[in-house]
Order: C-alpha cells, then structure tokens, then sequence
C-alpha cells in the first residue's frame, strides 16, 4: 500500500488559515491502513483544528468526510453534493488522492494535510516497511521476493556488498541485509542457481524520466 | 485548590472491570455535580481511542482521566498497555495545539487498594488543580 504520515499541525494550518471553512477528507484505503488519513484519522485532526480555532479565537468550520477511495472517480463524485458548501478541502488522501479529487473539482483548493512517503507493507501492528519503488521493471522472481532495489541500501543486483554485520546493513544496522534475506531464502528453497544470472543495470527509464507513468488498457475501456 | 472548588470540569474514563457496581455508585455525584463530572465506563481501558479523549476536550472537559486496571491484571492482558500509549499519543496531539498534555492524565490503579468509582472520582476532585479551565471552553 501507499503510505504518508500527517503534516505537522504548523504547516496544515498554514495552508487553510486563508479560509473558513473546511471540509477534512480522509480516505478509507492505503491511508486508513497505515493509521494516517482515515476516518480516525480524520476525526483527531478535525477536532485539532477545531480546538485551535477556538483558542485562537479564530473562526472556523471543520466539517468530516471519509470516502472508501479518494482516486476513484465513482468516490470521489460523493463529494459533488456538499463541496461547494466549503472554502477549501483539507484531504488526508495520498498524493494520487488529492489529485484526483482537484481534478474532478478544480474550482476548490484541494490541500494535503499528509506527506506521502512510500509504497510498503504493515509489518507489525504500528510498523510499516517500504518494500516497493515502483521501478516498473519487477524481478522479484530472481530474488526470493526481496526486493534488492527497495530493500538493499545500495540497490545492489548481483549479490551483497560484503558489509552486512549480524546479518544488518552497513548503511543503517537497524535494517536487515537485503542480500543476506536473498540468499538464505533461495538457499532454502534449493534454487540458489537463480543467483548465476547476470542482472544489467537497472532500466531507470521505466520509472523516470518520461513523465508521469499511464497503464492503458484497452480492454477495461468504456 | 482543588479540582472541585476550581470549578473544573472533569471526564474520567474508565475499565468497568475497577468496579462492578459502577453504574449504581457514580449516580450521586452525577447529580451532585451535574454536567461538570463525566463518566465513560469502558469494558477495558485498551478500548480508549485518541478521538474519544479530543472530543471529551472539545466537548469542554478541563481535565480528562484514563483510568486503568493495574499492570499485569487486564483480563484482556494488554488492554491497559495499550490504553497508556493512545492516551501518551493524544498528549503530543494536543501539545500541538497549546493545550498543557496534563490536561489528560493516566490513573493506574493499585492491585492492593480497590476503591469504588465514586471513591476514586471524589479522591481525584480532591485533588489540586493542576490546570485552569480549558482555553477551548473559555475562548
């Protein structure tokens, strides 16, 4: 999933001071999952602001919204009812969400009250892991599903730098040594001959440097 | 002075489990002390949520308590971890805001010396305020 963390208090209210109404959306996928922008999530910084407002003597109007997605088209419509009632959207959607939202209602100032961070997994209750950049070019198949790009601080392919200690990176010895993962995992699994493969340099043109990515299937058109 | 004389407004919640006879023993000072004292009865500490303790704040408690069963006793074994570090959350929330993060306090309560829910919330009006009135109930 797609992770993000909320923006300190400071920088959000920066944001909207300009306005008097807002309309706090969270987002009931990715966001609610990593305990940043769901409907909870939602409620603690809508009440946040809502105190603020009243210390400050400021007036403010904060009402809640959590949608199931904020990228889906067929969500986001469930705004269309109430967001002219509001000066400014608060969204705690990942940065694909605001978007997508600003682009169905592009009259509104669509805000983020959450930094997106990275693509990963709920490791533990209250850990989540980056696993995952997006490369567009998945090899995972070679590497016993540890991702070497991702997990690898050197983004080495064609085996371990050699500095791991305790089985930990060199880089950071709080992480696991991506290249130890590998290679006990294809070990156990009797296909350590995986590991002959020459991988070339990885392909960055297929994440970067051409724009914005689109998948487009012609299949799933209407 | 204390809390009771400040005028404060105080939402305690807390574990049913502290006192089976809750609902009977806190009704004479719910009419005492009418909307001034608030009483949330959990059927664990660890069911306390972040957003439960803002909005006791927003709503215009002064002060909120969380009052859990001692370490080691939860029946739900982890019930009243759980509730210390939500509520140890909530505080870096409202600091965020000004708010002073005594304003929400944790109350674990000893396993040797079981008080009722009346006992305990007349030992904490007892107390010395430690905060004024809230400025979200004053602005």
């Amino acid at each position: 999933m797609i992770t993000a963390e909320r923006k300190p208090l400071t920088e959000i209210k920066e944001m909207i001071a300009p306005y008097r109404k807002v309309l706090v959306v969270g987002c009931g996928s990715c966001v609610a999952e990593c305990a940043s922008g769901g409907e909870k999530e939602v409620g603690l910084l809508a009440s946040a602001l809502r105190m603020d407002a009243k210390i400050s003597g400021k007036e403010l109007e904060v009402k809640e919204m959590t949608l199931d997605r904020q990228c889906v088209y067929e969500f986001i419509d469930q705004l269309t009812d109430v967001i002219d009632e509001y000066d400014v959207v608060l969204s705690l959607g990942c940065g694909a969400g605001v978007q997508a939202v600003a682009e169905v209602f592009p009259k509104v100032h669509i805000v983020p009250a959450l930094n997106t961070t990275f693509i990963g997994e709920t490791k533990e209750a209250g850990l989540w892991v980056e696993n995952c950049r997006a490369c567009g070019d998945c090899k995972l198949g070679f590497f016993a599903a540890v991702c070497p790009i991702t997990r690898c601080a050197k983004g080495l392919l064609n085996g371990p730098c050699g500095g791991s200690r305790t089985e930990c990176c060199e880089v950071d010895p709080d992480v696991p040594c991506a290249w130890q993962l590998i290679i006990a995992r294809l070990d156990d699994m009797g296909r350590l001959d995986l590991l002959r493969k020459v991988h070339p340099p990885a392909d960055w043109s297929k994440q970067q440097g051409k724009g914005p990515r689109k998948i487009y299937r012609k299949d799933q058109r209407t | 002075m204390d809390q009771k004389s400040a005028g404060l407004n105080l939402t305690i919640f807390f574990c049913q489990q502290l006192d089976p006879d809750q609902d009977v023993n806190r009704r004479a000072l719910e009419k005492e002390l009418g909307e001034r004292i608030r009483f949330f009865p959990l059927p664990c500490s660890g069911r306390i949520d972040p957003l439960h303790l803002m909005r006791a704040l927003e709503s215009g408690a002064d002060k909120v308590y969380l009052v859990t069963c001692p370490e080691g006793t939860c029946r739900y074994r982890e019930g009243n971890l759980r509730a210390q570090k939500r509520i140890a959350f909530t505080q870096e929330l409202i600091e965020e805001i000004g708010l002073e993060r005594e304003r929400l306090e944790l109350i674990i309560t000893s396993a040797g010396n079981p008080v009722t829910i009346d006992e305990m919330a007349r030992g904490l009006l007892a107390r010395e305020a430690s905060v004024g009135p809230s400025p979200v109930r004053v602005s």
